[in-house]
């Protein structure tokens, strides 16, 4: 089968080489704050896929990171539904292959309630309530000022556009947006229970993306923040938090090689309590595998694979045509050019004989 | 009253005496009889005594007097009054700053004259009037040896203009079809506005909008500023799209020097996610803020087809000048040409030399990378002989053909596994580019082809690129910069018409590495007819 025969080839790439996973900057205690990047993080540690970091701080808003390479290949986050889905799809890196109940109902639509629900009010806080200096911190602060200044307003009018507020309904989206949250939150926390991981104790991939919007929502944003005092009511979900920031942070500080940041895990928090964060916003949200999502990106073709398709005849025919064309224009302009050049040159006498006078 | 508008007649004023137009002389016999003393007035009454015969024969005699004065021995004049006329919407602080200081300078006559021409010329390069004249006239009576001078200038009827064509921009790689518009003399201080949209053959897109001033307050020389936003599209070579937000202020721009300060938003973008991963690493937004010097001399006789003469251009840029996340970095380009007429059918040699480097500023410089629309690149069929940013061209290969290269990203296809094509390479440019030429150019033996300027060439060009950042300079060593030389040896034809400068020519690859993409063939060139 020639997809048998592509994803052996991802694999064997996966196997041989070294892994680098390029996200955006640490930043309040997190190995990185952006909350796309984080499930990434969190699922290959999850998976103990040992890994290096790259940071990048020059493309905020760019749909394609976080993305992972491995050898010449590349997982990147706006492909076949993000990065999970990528390395799942390519048969190289599955969690939930362990888990007996992967594909059932229960763990689909708690994906798709994490990342549509929670990743919607995550969004509304960063870029909508709060005031500029988290995402400042986060995405911003290696720009230029006015490019940061410009990037910055530009999300923040693309999210309110994607969430559908507008002057009049504000009030009203933002009640609903909190609403879901809190029927999330409570969702999942039933689901949890005393569990260390949300399905039968082994982990999934939707326990590192409700890791990840956790982690975010409990470090990054501010006390004064109603998603976290709602998040906070629920004592299970925290301490689940907690828990695995300590796992993630105790292997990863014992050197399973984060390369290029040492300064993650002191990453001043005193930044964010100046008592002006805004709220972090998912740039794209790794949306679930359910590819009917209205709000997945999974429809672009990349411009090589027409390119591809083009046939060796089709090749000999073009390059033929071009050449017939170019000797065409050739032989036009020579001949307007020796027909120019006879006739000004007579021109140029007459005038001489007039200056003369 | 006569004018002193023809700068034809004023280049020698002795010499063109005796050939002066009649008017000229009655302007200074007008100006000479100024010097006749107290009586003067009264010759002039008992002149106007209605005796016509006698009265022209009065005039002619003094007229032939002040001939001859003017011709033998410098006669004294002073400007007294410098007046204005027609500029309904011109300061008048512009044109008596282009034009006061050289006419009240002349002590002479003579020199007055001369004055009066260059004056007039300066007037008509402002490119805001449509007619400039200058007068010299009687000054007051009671001051004798004294002139006023009238400039009269005649502005603009029609303030827009409108260009379109087909132009090949110095820093462009190929030629561009170009339309602007300007508006002359907005605010009348000689301001020309244009607003300009290009397309250029490599799917270069431009669109700006400018402003010149020819002098601001006192500083001498023509400031510009401008406005554009640009996207240029290198998918198929280096797997980037560039899209460019940026103002251009030009300081400085005399003959030989040329001073300008450029602040861009620079965005590199890779739709087709492909790209390699050096190229990768350099996606995203980025602000340039560098302040561009060039110096330049052209000693050739001609731009098309120099025979005769030397050039040199240097070029400096710094950047990273607005705050410390910009980029940062020092380039350098030089270019040396030399022009020799070998004397047989009307043949020329032409050589030149072109070296530029490229070094990232910031701190840790030694290892970081410098970036990569910065960075030099050899390659393209542009001829190397005319323009002086000759450094890119290296006939033969393909554009950005030449160089460090990486391959792009694989994607496992979904057809067969082996035969789907290699994913291909992304050149990534160098840091160190020198590149050189040799080109004899002679006449065809037809007379048809000689009257139509069409003439053939001979060429031997060779290049080379290096990467020395990101620690690579370790590893560099003159020996081996040396023998990975790649060059090209050829013939060709070049045939100028009006609306291009083609070129066509036969290039044989004598040397090239392993992923350059040259090609021993037929190759067309087109570059602007100037």
């Amino acid at each position: 089968m020639a997809s048998a025969t592509a994803a052996e080839a991802a694999a064997t790439e996966w196997e041989a080489a070294r892994k680098v996973l390029v996200a955006r900057k640490p930043c309040f205690g997190l190995p990185t704050a952006c909350p796309t990047c984080l499930p990434v993080y969190v699922y290959l540690r999850m998976a103990q896929v040992p890994f290096d970091i790259h940071v990048d701080t020059s493309f905020p808003d760019a749909d394609h990171i976080p993305y992972v390479e491995f050898g010449d290949c590349v997982a990147f986050n706006n492909e076949k539904g993000g990065v999970i889905e990528c390395l799942k799809e390519d048969k190289i890196l599955n969690l939930n292959s362990n888990h007996p109940s992967a594909s059932s109902p229960d763990v689909l639509s708690t994906k798709a309630m994490v990342s549509t629900w929670l990743a919607d009010a995550l969004q509304y806080e960063l870029w909508v309530v709060s005031d500029d200096s988290i995402a400042h911190d986060i995405y911003f602060s290696d720009l230029s000022w006015p490019i940061g200044k410009i990037l910055h307003w530009k999300k923040a009018r693309d999210v309110k556009q994607l969430l559908g507020i507008t002057k009049l309904n504000a009030a009203e989206r933002e009640e609903e947006i909190y609403q879901r949250a809190s029927v999330a939150y409570d969702a999942l926390s039933l689901r949890l229970g005393d569990q260390t991981y949300l399905f039968d104790n082994s982990p999934t991939d939707v326990d590192a993306l409700f890791l990840g919007h956790a982690l975010f929502v409990l470090n990054a944003l501010p006390d004064t923040s109603v998603l976290r005092g709602t998040l906070q009511k629920h004592d299970n979900l925290v301490n689940f938090a907690e828990h695995h920031k300590a796992q993630l942070l105790e292997s990863s500080s014992s050197g399973l090689g984060s390369s290029s940041d040492p300064s993650m895990l002191s990453t001043p928090r005193k930044k964010a309590s100046a008592g002006r964060r805004s709220a972090m916003v998912n740039w794209e949200q790794p949306r679930a595998v359910l590819s009917s999502a209205g709000r997945s990106r999974v429809g672009y073709k990349p411009k090589p694979r027409a390119k591809k398709e083009r046939t060796e005849e089709e090749k000999t025919f073009r390059r033929r045509a071009k050449y017939f064309l170019a000797t065409q224009l050739v032989a036009v302009l020579v001949f307007l050019s020796l027909l120019g050049g006879v006739d000004s040159s007579e021109l140029e006498d007459d005038d001489g004989i007039d200056y003369e006078d | 009253m006569a004018s002193a508008a023809d700068p034809a007649a004023d280049q020698n004023p002795r010499d063109a005496e005796p050939r002066k137009p009649t008017n000229e002389v009655e302007a200074e016999a007008e100006v000479a009889e100024e010097y006749e003393e107290d009586d003067y007035e009264e010759e002039d009454e008992e002149d106007e005594q209605p005796d016509g015969p006698a009265a022209s024969a009065a005039e002619r005699e003094k007229i032939r007097a002040v001939f001859q004065r003017l011709s033998s021995e410098q006669v004294g004049i002073r400007v007294h009054d410098v007046v204005i006329k027609g500029n309904s919407k011109t300061r008048d602080e512009l044109i008596e700053a282009e034009v006061l200081d050289l006419l009240r300078a002349a002590p002479t006559i003579q020199d007055l004259l001369r004055a009066a021409s260059v004056a007039t010329a300066r007037l008509r390069q402002l490119d805001v009037f449509d007619a400039v004249k200058i007068t010299l006239d009687a000054g007051p009576p009671e001051l004798p040896g004294t002139t006023n001078v009238v400039i009269e200038v005649v502005e603009a009827a029609n303030p827009v203009t409108g260009t379109a064509g087909v132009y090949s921009k110095p820093e462009a790689r190929s030629w561009s079809l170009e339309g602007s518009l300007k508006f002359k003399n907005l605010f009348g201080y000689g301001d020309i506005w244009d607003a300009s949209g290009a397309y250029g053959w490599d799917q270069t897109t431009e669109v700006g909008v400018g402003v010149s001033l020819p002098r601001f307050k006192s500083i001498p020389t023509p400031l510009m500023a401008r406005a554009s936003l640009s996207s240029q599209d290198w998918l198929k070579f280096s797997s980037y799209k560039e899209r460019l937000l940026g103002l251009s202020f030009g300081l400085l721009s005399t003959v030989n020097h040329d001073l300008s300060y450029n602040l861009t938003w620079r965005m590199l973008t890779d739709p087709s996610r492909a790209a390699s991963k050096s190229i990768r690493r350099q996606l995203g937004h980025n602000l340039l803020s560098a302040l561009k010097y060039t110096y330049k001399i052209d000693e050739r006789d001609s731009y098309l087809r120099p025979t005769k003469g030397y050039a040199f251009q240097s070029s400096s840029q710094v950047g990273g000048l607005w705050d410390s996340k910009g980029l940062k970095f020092f380039r350098q380009e030089f270019d040396v040409r030399g022009a020799v007429p070998l004397g047989f059918f009307n043949s020329a040699l032409n050589v030149g030399l072109g070296a530029g480097v490229i070094l990232p500023l910031a701190r840790g410089f030694m290892n970081s990378s410098s970036p990569v629309p910065d960075r030099f690149y050899l390659g393209g069929h542009s001829s190397p002989v005319c323009s002086l940013s000759g450094l890119s061209s290296l006939l033969g290969f393909r554009t950005r053909g030449v160089g460090p290269t990486e391959p792009r990203r694989l994607v496992p296809s979904e057809s067969d596994g082996d035969s789907s094509a290699t994913p291909g390479r992304d050149y990534l440019g160098g840091d160190l580019a020198v590149s050189a030429f040799a080109d004899l150019s002679f006449d065809l033996p037809l007379k048809l082809f000689r009257d139509a300027g069409i003439h053939g060439h001979a060429f031997l060009t060779a290049g080379n690129l290096v990467k020395l950042s990101e620690g690579e300079y370790k590893k560099f060593s003159f020996p081996e910069f040396r023998s990975t030389f790649r060059s090209t040896a050829g013939v060709g034809i070049i045939l100028p018409t009006k609306l291009f400068r083609v070129e066509v020519n036969y290039c044989y690859i004598l040397k090239q590495a392993e992923h350059d993409s040259g090609k021993t063939g037929i190759q067309f060139s087109f570059s602007s007819p100037m």
